[in-house]
């Protein structure tokens, strides 16, 4: 099985963010890691190559920072990586960095692309959906379970309060996949110093005629969410106590009517 | 897995020692030595995310190691005006003048995490791996008892010790040379010395620096502006100063040094560092500004008699971990930078010779240098401010006019930990009881809890503490009636609490997720039953801009 995984660095969980003077963006001065999601989708393919053989490459769009998470994937055990690569790559919205990605791998074959469910940053969860368009093939979101039957493959999703549906979908596909669902392995020291000599393949992000001018989506202003905490301490008889808070409720249009 | 060389800890000691050799093999000097059998660990998740310092630095070093570093490195500005300033806790008196040790005509001031970040780039791109996230957990030893190794940190253990399904057992790198550049306080380093029974003529002493990164709403306090501080809030008994550092972009670097040698066990310099940032000349310049980074970590403050043998069989200690930091000038980078290429040297000529016997010359290599020659001029520097900051400053006059002398040639000092007295000592008992809190508005001053938060500090919560307490009866009996658990104190990160059990009795608590690997605890507890190992490999503070 040949599989392609869609690895997004964003800002570290707990990175303390601030924005930019202009309030378009966060002052990029934190550190990076992984969108958690796309770590488990990693971890998904590793385990589906080591269970079935086959070829692990990941792909990131981003910065020259982001190649870090590509390293870190290599040395996990990925077997390639490529690296669509330039400045400003980190505003791009889900319709172009899926656009970047079809246009970094043309000609290659994947059975299966796995993408994280939503990005820890922005968490738009449309990127894997989109790819799937662009490349014309079938997709199936929030998957907990893959496994290979003949033509194609079973995958079990979840739903809301504690359904699962199972599906039976043909390859090539792409899955998003859900956090959670293995147990994230270390890289090891003998996978470290050997991912120094597997193929990094890099990809000018502007010749590709990838930018910002790809985008559908426009970010009008970002803000810090205001605070909105009120607390009211209500004291008195467990009379008095009751009705202020019915009428407190009453106000805000909680509760039955007249 | 097998090398010629391991380095512990990819600081600028570290990285230097590294860049220094392959340099050497460049030039063909290194006889068999190859890059791909030079290996560097580092615990932090990214090179550079475990530096914390001032900074500023002397170039001195690295124009040796890298002539064009300045057209390259990250440097945040040269150095533009100077002041050294006596607080006390309304008033700052300048000195008329720089006393000429503490002039930095011709330095740089820089953000080390990003300079070594550089660093690790460079020695990266020569081919050597540099192993981030992995500790180095154990010294390995043969049957002569001659250092042979390193053992790296388990991963993927519970809480309890038990491993869970991603386990990963640590590896052992038999190594002809392992040379340990950890820092201030090394873990393997303690091995060495307890092991080997390695000491200098004085014990090590240490000072916490508690640093806090601001950005200021207009240039007040221009890049390349250097004060230093005396006096308030520290203690006139105890050795400690402050620093604020204009970078670019309106930031500032601001810290306080406390010295881990008090005699108060409430002594808190988190809380000092608080207190400083309310003095009206610190209040003035952070008016309207915001804080944006946090961190804590120790600084070797002994000298030149507080250095052990630092080159043995099979192995050889640099930087902070060997002790060089001229405690005068609180400058520690190039001596790193310096003892680092030195240690290079010193192992391609024993290799060479194949004779690692001839390790042992580093000591003497060192000494011999522009570094040995620093640290020897300020060689009873520190141990002058025993009695606090006046007699300090006259021992200080008194030694720069005698070549580092001063009243003679060797000045003898304590471990810190024994200087602490127990609450019944302590002149004022009640005083010392209190917790002396600082208002934490949260706008100039912060509680531990929200400035951990801006060191980016993060572990796995699932694994075994790593501070091991040896007996935790004491921290409930002993501890509680004769020192208050300093602990609680003098930890930056609130990492020790003391929590009252159902039957009315205080416990420890650790809280070990917040640790920014300060070392503090490992030095300052009074009975030295506290031992800092390194947690799971990536785990710690994420520092950038510090
Ligand atoms: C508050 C403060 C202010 C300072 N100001 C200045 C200044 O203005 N100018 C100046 O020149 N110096 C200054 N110094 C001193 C200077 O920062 C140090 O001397 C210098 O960083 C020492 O370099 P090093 O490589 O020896 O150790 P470090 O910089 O401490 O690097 C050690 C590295 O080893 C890693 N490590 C440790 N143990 C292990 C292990 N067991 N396994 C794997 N990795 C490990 C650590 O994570 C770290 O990355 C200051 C220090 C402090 C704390």
């Amino acid at each position: 099985m040949k599989l392609l995984v869609c690895l997004k660095q964003v800002p570290a969980k707990d990175a303390p963010l601030k924005l930019n003077s202009a309030g378009s963006w966060i002052v990029e001065d934190v550190s990076y890691e992984v969108s958690e999601p796309d770590a488990y989708a990693l971890e998904e393919a590793l385990r589906q190559k080591e269970a079935h053989g086959g070829e692990v490459t990941v792909i990131t769009v981003g910065p020259q920072r982001a190649a870090q998470v590509l390293r870190e994937a290599l040395a996990k055990g990925a077997d390639k990586a490529i690296h669509v690569e330039g400045d400003g790559t980190q505003l791009l919205d889900s319709f172009a960095t899926a656009e970047a990605i079809t246009r970094a791998i043309p000609g290659q074959h994947f059975d299966l692309i796995l993408t994280g469910l939503q990005s820890d940053d922005s968490g738009a969860a449309q990127v894997g959906v989109i790819l799937a368009e662009l490349m014309g093939i079938p997709h199936a979101t929030i998957i907990m379970q893959i496994e290979p039957v003949p033509g194609g493959v079973r995958v079990k999703r979840e739903l809301e309060g504690g359904a699962f549906q199972y599906l039976e979908m043909p390859t090539p596909a792409v899955l998003t996949i859900q956090s959670g669902i293995n147990k994230l392995r270390y890289a090891t020291l003998m996978g470290i110093k050997q991912a120094k000599s597997k193929p990094l393949s890099k990809i000018n992000a502007e010749t590709d005629g990838i930018s910002v001018e790809l985008n559908r989506l426009v970010i009008e202003r970002l803000y810090v969410p205001g605070a909105q905490k009120k607390t009211e301490r209500i004291t008195g008889t467990a009379k008095d106590a009751a009705a202020r808070i019915a009428s407190v409720l009453k106000a805000q249009g909680i509760g039955a009517g007249e | 897995m097998e090398a010629d060389v391991v380095i512990v800890g990819a600081g600028p000691a570290g990285l230097a020692c590294a860049l220094r050799l392959c340099q050497l093999i460049d030039s063909g000097q290194a006889g068999a030595l190859s890059k791909d059998n030079i290996l560097v660990l580092e615990k932090a998740r990214e090179v550079g995310a475990h530096m914390l310092s001032g900074a500023v630095l002397d170039p001195r070093a690295l124009a040796e190691l890298l002539p064009d570093f300045a057209a390259e490195a990250p440097l945040q500005a040269t150095v533009g005006r100077e002041g050294v300033f006596l607080l006390s806790s309304h008033f700052a008196l300048p000195f008329p003048f720089i006393p000429p040790p503490l002039k930095n005509h011709g330095n740089f001031v820089v953000s080390l995490n990003q300079l070594v970040r550089w660093l690790g780039e460079k020695v990266e791109a020569q081919g050597v791996t540099v192993f981030t996230s992995v500790a180095g957990r154990d010294l390995l030893f043969d049957e002569s008892g001659r250092v042979n190794g390193i053992r790296t940190d388990d991963k993927g253990l519970d809480r309890t010790g038990q491993p869970k399904s991603n386990f990963e057992p640590g590896s052992d790198i038999r190594s002809k040379i392992v040379i340990l550049a950890e820092g201030p306080r090394g873990s393997l380093t303690r091995q060495l010395h307890g092991k080997l029974a390695l000491q200098g003529r004085n014990p090590q002493v240490f000072g916490l620096g508690v640093k806090e990164l601001w950005q200021l709403p207009d240039n007040r306090f221009p890049a390349g502006q250097v004060f230093h501080t005396m006096g308030w809030p520290i203690p006139p008994d105890l050795y400690g100063g402050g620093w604020l550092y204009g970078l670019p972009q309106n930031r500032l670097s601001l810290g306080l040094v406390t010295g881990l040698e008090y005699t108060d066990p409430s002594t808190d310099p988190h809380t000092l560092f608080q207190a400083f940032k309310t003095h009206p000349m610190l209040r003035r310049i952070l008016q309207g500004g915001e804080m944006l980074r946090y961190g804590a970590k120790v600084v070797p403050l002994g000298g030149w008699y507080a250095i052990p043998p630092n080159a043995g069989a099979g192995w050889l200690v640099i930087g902070d971990s060997g002790g060089y930091l001229n405690p005068q000038r609180l400058k520690g980078i190039h001596l790193a930078i310096k003892s680092g290429m030195l240690a290079a040297e010193t192992v391609v000529q024993s290799m060479n010779r194949g004779d690692l016997t001839q390790l042992e010359s580093f000591d003497q290599r060192m000494r011999e240098s522009w570094a040995g020659e620093e640290l020897r001029r300020v060689r009873n520097f520190h141990q002058g401010f025993e009695h606090g900051l006046w007699p300090g400053l006259a021992h200080a006059g008194l030694q720069t006019m005698t070549g580092g002398r001063g009243l003679r040639e060797f000045y003898p000092a304590t471990a810190g930990h024994t200087r602490m007295q127990r609450l019944d000592q302590l002149p004022n008992r009640n005083e010392a009881l209190e917790r002396r809190e600082v208002i934490t508005d949260r706008v100039l001053t912060f509680n531990k809890l929200d400035d951990v938060y801006y060191s980016g500090t993060r572990h796995e919560e699932d694994q075994p503490p790593h501070l091991l307490v040896a007996d935790t009866d004491i921290c409930s009996g002993r501890c509680v009636r004769e020192y208050g658990n300093p602990c609680q104190h003098f930890c930056p990160a609130q990492v020790y609490e003391m929590a009252v059990d159902e039957q009315g009795i205080k416990r420890l608590k650790l809280n070990p997720s917040n640790c920014v690997h300060c070392k503090t605890c490992d030095i300052m507890d009074p009975y030295q039953i506290i031992t800092w190992v390194p947690p799971e490999g990536g785990g710690g503070p994420s520092y950038d801009g510090m």
